[in-house]
């Protein structure tokens, strides 16, 4: 899995390519550990293929972290990722642009 | 005579007087509205109109020579007899209460009793006789005749019984009033019965051919009590007659020879002649109302208790002879009063004794009218005992049994014939019985017969369809199942199906019009031809022509065949089919839906021989499915009729999935639920074809180490990517493979796994294999999703993702390994 990562005035944009998975999922843990002085996160989803239970357990966890400091919200979610995300209720708690 | 004119009038208007009654009570119940009141409430009130009757008859009773003539017992016993049981006992007792209180202001106290008695009695004779006797029917005139006058007759006798003490005033009354009550009451109830039966334009007389029992034995009874009764009757008129001569005689000659005693002794002590004879007859009593008449030489009458002094004793009237010899009896007539008569010679004077011939004959008479009474009483009772018993006895026996018979007759065997009054009846019963156990046993044997013969037949008929599944195991590009299930033992339905050559295969479904032996032979020919006709080289659409034609000919029994057949190409998948009058089959391209293949049907085979079969086509592709039945299918019944139908059939097979015996078998439980147990009407006759899609399969063993994960999934993404899965699908096998596997990595403990992939048109499976720790995933604890985010935990998501995207999703434990297998398919 590929990570671009755009930081600017406190919003930060991380663009994700390829499957976030058990493999990969850790990847993108370590990219959100720390969030200081974010206020703002944008997830971009555009190139990304599919997303499984590990990879939920990190955007749950950044998603957690966010509401303590600010803001986050995912674009550009796919036909595939959205239905995982309605089935496990992440609908609900995510901001889906 | 005794009887003037308007005593005659009188006595006929009374008698009259029921019937106007009877015929107005009928007619009212007839016509208005009368008839349709409740049945007590009716008998009420005729009940109290023929009570009232009895009143009247009671207060206008015809007075002839002091005794009171009256029509009474006839309105009850008319009541009870044409009207019901109740009316007549009602009516008899309010003519019978009314007769006893009635005394109080008028009526005979002497026959008060015995009138009281007589009418209660009445009303319950009529009430009897029309429930026991006559089925609680109206009874025939004749019958109201007898039953009329035998009441009639009985109340003449309760006269003397009630007047035991004034024997011989009970006989005066009796010998007045018997004959012209008795014939009044008689025909009075009579007449109601005629005149009510002509009305009701009832038969009179029933034509039967031959008599009745009853009427057979009461005939010879009449006959013998007649004579017996007759001779007894005159034997005692006879006998009394000769007493009563012979008393008058002794009691005439014994007060003579008193009288010449007394003057013989009293002129010896002195005195003249003419008045010791007047003192010696003076006190003289012969009987109750005889005396002594005291004449001279010259006839003159010189003393005499009936006041007749000085009257020549030849002016008496005599009946015989005047010049009597002395002591011997003559009849004369005494003042007004036949009396019997004896003189003797005494002194120059002439003594003769006499009593009335009434008195005489009053023990005789008595003595024959009781006995008449009661010969007619008896007789009456013999009457109805021989009626009664032989009813009793034999007739509502034969009744009973034939009732039986009649069951039996209609078919049903296990009645039992159970009359054990008596031994004739019982034996006649077993009789019966033991000839029905014969007959039943006779019928199952021939039962099992034509049982274990239409078991022959359909073992050879079941034969004769092709029942080993499947038939072509080394052919995989297609798949067949059919079966037959028969309603009767033998069925007209029929499926076929053969390999016409490397690549075509044919199959065919029919039903014959008949079922059992005719529709199963007819069935075996229609087969045969067609299977002959086609392997021939025929198309579809020839073979049913020519097979039309044969089956046409000779065709007697006038049966005929709809039939579907169908020629597949399983390369190019082109069908070829024909359709003779048969129901429409159902095909399903692609996973999608069933849809029936109407085509416009040609008719039906064996119908007319000229009939040209046309030939359609039909493109199927891999995966596709075509399912064809008969109507026992789509018209099986449930207990309350309801049909089966197209539309459910349509949208069970549309919603079962898996190979052509999966399918079969669906319908088959989906009809089996849907009737609820009601009795199979119709074959039910059901084949399935379908062009398997091609199979390919991959896979991949592995030791599960974290690095295998990656692995895994990269093999994953390169076959589906040969495999040109769609996104869609693709993703979801692996977010799958992903939780699965590394559930398998992390926590079974496996040393080995496998990774099996197959895709077999729309449908792609994933089996998993590891020898790690039994774990069942699809027996995990789902989370909540419905937390917030603070709340939330990961733990279990995995397996609930998987288990919502998968269309199935099986697991079990075999081998020592655990064996997880996912199927998709792509919607």
């Amino acid at each position: 899995m590929k990570i671009k990562k755009e930081l600017e005035n406190n919003v930060l944009v991380l663009a994700l390519e390829g499957r976030l998975d058990t493999v990969t999922a850790p990847e993108l843990e370590r990219e959100i550990i720390d969030l200081s002085g974010v206020r703002d996160l944008v997830i971009d989803m555009k190139n990304l293929e599919y997303i499984s239970s590990a990879g939920l357990r990190v955007i749950l966890k950044a998603q957690k972290t966010m509401n303590t400091q600010g803001s986050m919200k995912l674009k550009n979610v796919g036909e595939s990722i959205m239905e995982v995300f309605e089935i496990t209720g992440f609908s609900d708690i995510l901001t889906i642009e | 005579m005794r009887y003037d004119f308007i005593t005659i009038i009188k006595l006929v208007a009374a008698t009259f007087l029921p019937v106007v009654l009877s015929v107005a009570l009928y007619l009212a119940e007839k016509k208005t509205r009368f008839g349709k009141v409740q049945y007590w409430k009716r008998q009420t009130i005729i009940g109290v109109l023929f009570g009232g009757l009895a009143v009247l008859a009671t207060e206008f009773g015809i007075s002839v020579e002091g005794a009171i003539l009256n029509v009474r017992n006839a309105a009850p016993l008319t009541a009870g007899l044409l009207f019901g049981a109740p009316s007549g006992i009602i009516a008899g007792v309010i003519g019978g209460v009314y007769r006893f209180i009635a005394t109080y202001w008028g009526a005979g106290e002497f026959s008060q009793v015995a009138c009281t008695i007589g009418c209660i009695l009445a009303g319950l004779f009529g009430a009897g006789c029309r429930k026991f006797m006559f089925d609680d029917k109206k009874p025939s005139w004749a019958y109201g005749l007898a039953i009329g006058g035998t009441t009639e007759v009985f109340h003449m006798l309760l006269v003397f019984l009630t007047n035991m003490d004034d024997v011989y005033g009970a006989y005066k009354v009796v010998a007045l009033c018997a004959l012209p009550m008795i014939i009044c009451n008689a025909v009075s109830v009579m007449l109601s019965l005629l005149l009510v039966a002509l009305i009701g334009k009832e038969r009179i007389k029933k034509h039967f051919k031959s008599k009745q029992i009853s009427q057979v034995f009461q005939f010879f009874l009449m006959i013998c009590v007649v004579v017996a009764f007759s001779g007894t009757m005159i034997f005692t008129l006879f006998l009394q007659t000769k007493i009563a001569y012979a008393n008058a005689d002794k009691l005439l000659e014994l007060n003579l020879e008193d009288v010449k005693n007394d003057l013989e002794k009293s002129l010896e002590s002195g005195g003249s002649v003419d008045d010791e004879i007047k003192r010696a007859v003076q006190n003289r009593h012969i009987g109750q109302s005889g005396g002594i008449i005291v004449c001279n030489e010259q006839g003159i009458i010189i003393y005499d208790n009936g006041g007749h002094v000085g009257e020549s004793i030849y002016t008496l009237k005599n009946t015989e002879d005047v010049k009597a010899h002395p002591d011997a009896r003559f009849t004369a007539i005494i003042g007004e009063t036949e009396s019997y008569c004896m003189f003797s010679v005494m002194e120059g004077y002439y003594l003769i004794a006499t009593i009335p011939v009434s008195e005489a004959m009053f023990s005789r008479g008595i003595a024959v009218s009781i006995l008449a009474f009661m010969e007619v009483i008896v007789f009456a009772a013999l009457f109805a005992h021989v009626y009664f018993l032989l009813k009793k006895l034999i007739v509502d026996n034969i009744h009973k049994i034939n009732g039986s018979l009649a069951q039996i007759t209609d078919g049903n065997l296990n009645v039992q014939v159970n009359v054990r009054e008596n031994e004739e009846f019982a034996s006649l019963s077993d009789d019966i019985n033991a000839t029905v156990d014969t007959l039943k046993h006779y019928i199952a044997e021939a039962e099992s017969r034509i049982d274990r013969e239409l078991e022959f037949a359909r073992q050879i008929q079941h034969s004769a369809l092709p029942s080993v599944f499947p038939p072509y195991p080394d052919r995989k590009d297609f798949d067949i199942f059919a079966s037959m299930d028969a309603a009767k033992e033998v069925g007209g339905d029929f499926y076929d199906f053969w390999l016409v050559d490397s690549s075509r295969f044919a199959f065919l479904v029919a039903d014959v019009s008949g079922k059992g032996i005719p529709g199963a032979l007819f069935m075996m020919r229609a087969k045969t031809l067609i299977k002959d006709l086609a392997e021939s080289g025929l198309s579809v659409a020839e073979a049913f022509t020519e097979a039309n034609k044969e089956l046409c000919e000779n065709n007697e029994a006038e049966m005929f065949v709809t039939a579907w057949m169908g020629m597949l190409d399983t390369q190019t998948g082109i069908l070829e089919y024909v359709n003779a009058g048969h129901n429409p089959p159902l095909v399903r391209h692609k996973n999608g839906e069933f849809e029936y293949l109407r085509t416009r049907p040609n008719f039906i085979l064996a119908g007319m021989d000229r009939t040209k079969y046309k030939k359609y086509e039909l493109t199927l592709e891999k995966g596709d499915e075509i399912f064809v039945y008969t109507d026992g299918v789509t018209e099986a019944a449930d207990t309350d009729n309801k049909l089966y139908g197209e539309n459910r059939l349509k949208t069970v097979l549309s919603s079962s999935c898996g190979a052509a015996e999966d399918l079969c078998r669906t319908v088959r439980a989906d009809i089996d639920q849907f009737v609820k147990g009601a009795e199979q009407s119709d074959d039910i006759t059901m084949l399935c074809v379908k062009l398997n899609p091609v199979e390919e399969e991959e896979k991949i063993s592995v030791i599960p180490d974290q690095s295998s994960i990656e692995t895994v999934a990269d093999f994953l993404s390169a076959t589906l990517e040969k495999w040109e899965t769609p996104v869609k699908l693709a993703n979801k096998a692996k977010i799958a493979v992903d939780e699965i596997y590394s559930n398998v990595v992390y926590y079974s403990g496996a040393t080995t796994a496998e990774i099996i992939l197959t895709e077999k048109g729309e449908r792609l499976e994933i089996r998993f294999e590891d020898n790690g720790k039994p774990y069942d995933p699809t027996t995990a604890k789902e989370p909540d999703i419905t937390l917030s985010a603070e709340e939330r935990e990961i733990g279990g998501l995995g397996i609930f993702m998987v288990k919502k995207m998968a269309a199935e999703i099986d697991y079990k434990y075999w081998n020592g390994k655990n064996v997880l297998v996912i199927g998709f398919v792509s919607k």
